[in-house]
């Protein structure tokens, strides 16, 4: 086995010069340099990056992050990254503030490689920016010895209001996710900044927390459902591929009055100190080898079509898994728009009152 | 003496830097509104209004203080009768058993709170009741080594003319070892409660996710909501809280000094 990596790197390494001559630079320019990568937490196959660092005789710098936000915050300070992985509203907001610098479509050849369901995005559409990494969906894994399958997609988001389940439930603590369930169940979208319809959702919410008394948790909640402690619970449908794998009671549903698609794409900020590099990164992680190790280690969706259909397809990893693929093109479905400051600010208020009431 | 006074310049500057430099910011950012990025440096007692008038942030202070209170009551409940054994060992089996106390401090709190939520996982108990028992067993340590550090350093003779005046072992245990123990129990106090009062990792991992205590609230609005100013106000706010806790333990501790 290891002679045949061995051998795999070799050929490689032998082919890189023909293969870097159409792409726009010399594989072997980078060598002793550094890439600052910055990206979600457990969200890699380590010996990807690793693979990459001998390829190019370069040392990857890699830290993770856990939020959207504390990123935003990170963007202000001094530090200089060469690629970060945020989020679709995320990326408007960074786009619109001047932060990002457009990526170089000559060394980014492979964009045909990306699957149907991330194309044409509302918040890049050419991308001119940002490089899809991993989409997912946001739904409800329930335990089907508790709640059938029926009984579930009748209610949808509305199980979220359904004392029959009190004391049963997890709840993801984030803001926008919680008032999007909310906005969804009430036919509202998701991007809203109405007042009277944040304000009913509000009360959904505070109806939600007095009826069900839901645990709130971050991602503990996966090996929480894996273990099958509660009946149901609000997850980000890569996790819920891995509960289902986990656990076979364990079903996913995407509630019929629509939720959100979420894409976390790669891009490379407007300080980065070696954005050439960053540009062969963001190719060779878009390419059909690393996104594949990518998926079959993390369990989220792949934004490469091949590696998409081959890992839902027969004998894949997550064949007959229904959480893996995201739902796409249902028309009540939405993804998050950059909310105004106000709102940015006064969610979350609200939220922390609705958990701690 | 003042080529030794020299020598503190270091500390000092750790101080001023690391200490009084961002204490300063809380307390600008507490007084101040930023509207839309910019910070317009306006006093006002706004951030500190919106707190103190929604019943939801005081429950939450309440339950900040009800958790910290009943650990520390917990701890000196448990700690006592331990401490006591402990003092009354042979001295050897004295460090012995200070040192079996303290084993586990060298392990990560996190750690020790990842293996409870594992053990009461598979009891059926009110998660308050699993948020007590991380508490206590995590700030426990503290509580029997200063009540132990206290009884140890009585004198034995006191107890000697006690007996020879008539008294039983109980009565000589409230009229000596009980009051010249209280120093002890207030140093413990003070390094049970503070903590206790802003620690919100051990109620968030053993609670089930029922709890929101002020720690989790000032990590809301600095990191999620992003507003630093209301996040500086609920810190001053506990600050404060901290600042007259100790002043009161300070008080009592002086007061049975002179009594």
């Amino acid at each position: 086995m290891k002679k045949m990596i061995l051998l795999a790197v070799t050929l490689m390494l032998a082919l890189m010069p023909l293969a870097g001559m159409a792409e726009g630079f010399d594989p072997e320019e980078f060598r002793g340099e550094t890439l600052n990568v910055y990206n979600w937490g457990e969200y890699v196959d380590m010996s990807v990056i690793r693979e990459f660092e001998k390829i190019y005789g370069v040392r990857v710098n890699y830290k993770t992050f856990e939020s959207n936000e504390y990123l935003w915050l990170q963007m202000s300070s001094e530090d200089a990254w060469d690629v970060i992985v945020p989020s679709d509203y995320m990326i408007e907001r960074l786009i619109a503030a001047g932060k990002l610098q457009p990526l170089d479509k000559k060394i980014i050849t492979n964009l045909d490689e990306l699957a149907e369901g991330v194309r044409n995005l509302p918040y890049d559409p050419d991308n001119t920016y940002s490089v899809p990494y991993f989409w997912q969906t946001v739904g409800i894994v329930y335990d089907t010895t508790k709640i059938s399958e029926e009984e579930m997609e009748a209610q949808g988001w509305d199980a979220f209001q359904n004392a029959a389940y009190a004391g049963h439930t997890y709840m993801y603590d984030s803001s926008r996710d919680a008032f999007m369930i909310a906005e969804k169940a009430l036919g509202y979208s998701m991007n809203t900044t109405d007042e009277a319809e944040i304000n009913a959702a509000y009360e959904w919410l505070r109806n939600m927390h007095a009826s069900l008394k839901p645990s709130y948790v971050t991602d503990e909640v996966i090996d929480s459902m894996a273990e099958g402690l509660k009946w149901m619970a609000l997850v980000y449908s890569g996790d819920a591929a891995y509960i289902l794998s986990e656990n076979e009671d364990m079903a996913y549903c995407a509630p019929s009055q629509g939720t959100n698609i979420a894409v976390d794409a790669m891009v490379i900020p407007a300080n980065a100190k070696n954005p050439k590099l960053a540009n062969v990164f963001i190719k060779y992680m878009l390419d059909y080898d690393a996104s594949l190790a990518d998926s079959e280690e993390v369990g989220y969706a792949s934004a490469n079509a091949q590696v998409l259909a081959e890992l839902s397809g027969p004998g894949g990893d997550y064949e007959g898994n229904a959480a893996y693929v995201p739902r796409a093109g249902y028309e009540k479905d939405e993804m998050y728009v950059d909310l105004p400051a106000n709102w940015q600010a006064k969610m979350p208020d609200l939220w922390a009152k609705v958990m701690a009431e | 003496m003042k080529s030794f006074f020299r020598m503190s310049y270091p500390y000092i500057l750790w101080i001023a830097l690391f200490i009084v430099a961002p204490m300063f910011m809380i307390l600008l950012y507490a007084f101040t509104r930023s509207s839309s990025g910019a910070i317009t440096f306006k006093f006002t007692l706004e951030n500190f209004s919106r707190f103190l008038s929604d019943p939801t942030f005081l429950k939450v202070l309440w339950t900040s203080l009800r958790i910290a209170f009943i650990t520390t009551v917990c701890c000196i409940l448990i700690g006592y009768p331990a401490a006591l054994f402990i003092a009354n060992l042979p001295e050897k089996r004295q460090t012995l058993m200070t040192l079996l106390l303290t084993l586990p401090m060298w392990i990560n709190m996190l750690l020790k709170t990842y293996a409870w939520r594992g053990i009461l996982m598979n009891f059926e108990m009110e998660s308050e009741i699993k948020v007590f028992i991380g508490m206590v067993y995590d700030f426990l340590p503290y509580m029997i080594i200063q009540i132990h550090t206290a009884i140890a350093k009585l004198d034995r003779e006191l107890l000697t003319a006690a007996y020879d005046l008539g008294a039983n072992k109980w009565k000589s245990f409230l009229k000596v070892t009980l009051p010249l123990s209280v120093p002890g129990i207030i140093s413990g106090i003070t390094l049970v409660f503070l903590p206790a009062v802003s620690s919100f990792v051990i109620p968030k991992l053993l609670g089930g996710g029922n709890y929101v205590l002020i720690g989790n609230l000032i990590e809301t609005y600095f990191l999620v909501a992003g507003d630093w100013n209301f996040g500086s106000a609920i810190s001053l706010v506990m600050a404060l809280i901290i600042i007259v806790s100790m002043y009161l333990t300070k008080k009592l501790d002086t007061s049975t000094e002179e009594g």
